[in-house]
């Protein structure tokens, strides 16, 4: 799966509780231009994006996720993603920042399922 | 009672109306059934910017080339409140010619003429544009504070799973921890200064105050002043607390003798900011068998959240740190 974080603490931490789990992590990508590169090369069956990647939203990621059809959560202390990172983060769900373990991986295996 | 005191009674009565209307300090009108203007106050005048003569005996609708013909507000006065009598702080919003885009709270009440058929409106227009603009920049602050505090916290949550727990005490994880939510606390402090902006001396000043209190322990080497983004002061607490912990365990800081020098300088038309970190004095050391949790967090911090490198050499005098990153709005490369 996908992870794109901008901080490296954080997307150190999300890596480890994601390999715990048994997920094998593409990235972390820092920057739009990381991630989408990282696209190029594999697809990935999900991913989980963070929104604000220091001065860029996540937007462009999001919008390749979808047209790929890969499903994505994003990670975001914002309540309302797509006030900052547009249409296209509306209704996708939200596993929160700081990131709890279970809800993480709940929400991996529900848009896995679908 | 002659007509004179009739007319006299008449005429305070009316000036005396006319007072308590240029008293509220909010725009009002008096309107009759078909929505002419009737009267109005001087601050309806002074917040519209349009003149007396050209307003009273008006259709309200007319008034400054038809810029009160607010569909909205002509259905509020025609149809909503006849009905329900009173309308309280109903919003508009609408641009004006004259005075531009307004959010006004309407407040509107009938009032029925005992001995005619007929009615009229009151009408008083709460200007909140500048309410409304300030309610909104509040949400946002609020909103930015908001996450900064969780990010805050997801990344003190990481330093907690992070910080090695395997064949040490207790205490010994629960002060490398406080160490490192030390160098948080710190670098937040300074980022989010209301002072402004934080310059790199201060920085390292702070970060490394705790190991400065043997007198030529830490050498800050004066440099040029470089002006540092919340970002970047936070990734660089951290890898400063990381190179001074580390010394203070097993370098330089370690024995009586040893020195750290730090110095920076700008290169390539400012873009780069080189900061050296030299320990002198201490014991020899060698390079780590296996990269600990906080020589990856020098290291990834640095390539990852700054955009930057770092060199580290282990020299038979001390360990020297180089550590190179984009500052002046280059953006960090992934």
């Amino acid at each position: 799966m996908l992870v794109v974080e901008d901080e490296f603490l954080i997307a150190m931490d999300l890596q480890l509780i994601l390999e715990a789990a048994g997920w094998r992590v593409l990235g972390p990508a820092a920057t739009v231009r990381g991630a989408l590169l990282l696209l190029d090369d594999e697809m990935p069956s999900v991913a989980l994006l963070d929104v604000n990647l220091g001065n860029e939203p996540v937007t462009a990621v999001a919008e390749a996720l979808s047209a790929l059809n890969i499903p994505f959560a994003v990670a975001s202390a914002y309540d309302d993603p797509e006030r900052f990172g547009g249409e296209v983060l509306a209704g996708v769900p939200n596993v929160g920042k700081p990131t709890g373990r279970r809800r993480l991986l709940a929400t991996l295996e529900q848009l896995t399922e679908a | 009672m002659n007509m004179e005191d009739l007319y006299r009674l008449l005429r305070t009565g009316h000036v005396q109306l006319q007072s308590i209307v240029d008293t509220i300090g909010d725009p009002l009108l008096v309107l009759d059934d078909s929505l002419c203007v009737q009267g109005a106050s001087r601050s309806f005048f002074q917040t519209f910017n349009v003149g007396r003569d050209e307003t009273i005996g008006r259709p309200l609708y007319e008034l400054g080339d038809g810029q009160w013909d607010i569909p909205e507000l002509r259905r509020l006065l025609l149809e909503v409140v006849p009905k329900a009598t009173a309308v309280i702080d109903y919003e508009v919003t609408h641009d004006f010619p004259g005075a531009g885009r307004k959010t006004m709270l309407v407040t509107a009440r009938t009032l029925h003429h005992p001995d005619r058929p007929s009615h009229s409106l009151l009408v008083v227009f709460v200007d909140v544009t500048d309410r409304r603009r300030r309610e909104a920049a509040k949400d946002m602050l609020f909103g930015e504070l908001r996450h900064r505090i969780k990010n805050l916290l997801a990344v003190a949550q990481s330093i907690a799973r992070h910080t090695a727990t395997e064949g040490r005490t207790a205490e010994e994880f629960r002060d490398d921890f406080l160490g490192r939510f030390g160098a948080l606390v710190e670098a937040q402090d300074l980022a989010f200064s209301e002072q402004g902006g934080t310059g790199l001396a201060e920085l390292v000043t702070r970060i490394l105050s705790p190991y400065s209190s043997r007198g030529e322990a830490v050498v800050i080497e004066p440099g040029p002043d470089v002006e540092l983004g919340p970002r970047t002061i936070m990734a660089l607490s951290m890898v400063l607390h990381e190179l001074a912990t580390n010394a203070a365990k097993y370098g330089a800081l370690s024995t009586p003798a040893g020195q750290v020098r730090i110095n920076w300088q700008l290169e390539d038309d400012n873009t780069q900011l080189r900061i050296e970190w030299a320990e002198s004095g201490g014991p020899s050391v060698t390079r780590p068998s296996a990269a600990g949790y906080g020589t990856r967090l020098i290291q990834s911090t640095t390539t990852y959240n700054l955009g930057g490198h770092v060199e580290q050499k282990y020299e038979a005098g001390g360990l020297t740190s180089v550590i190179v990153i984009p500052v002046g709005g280059a953006i960090p490369p992934n």
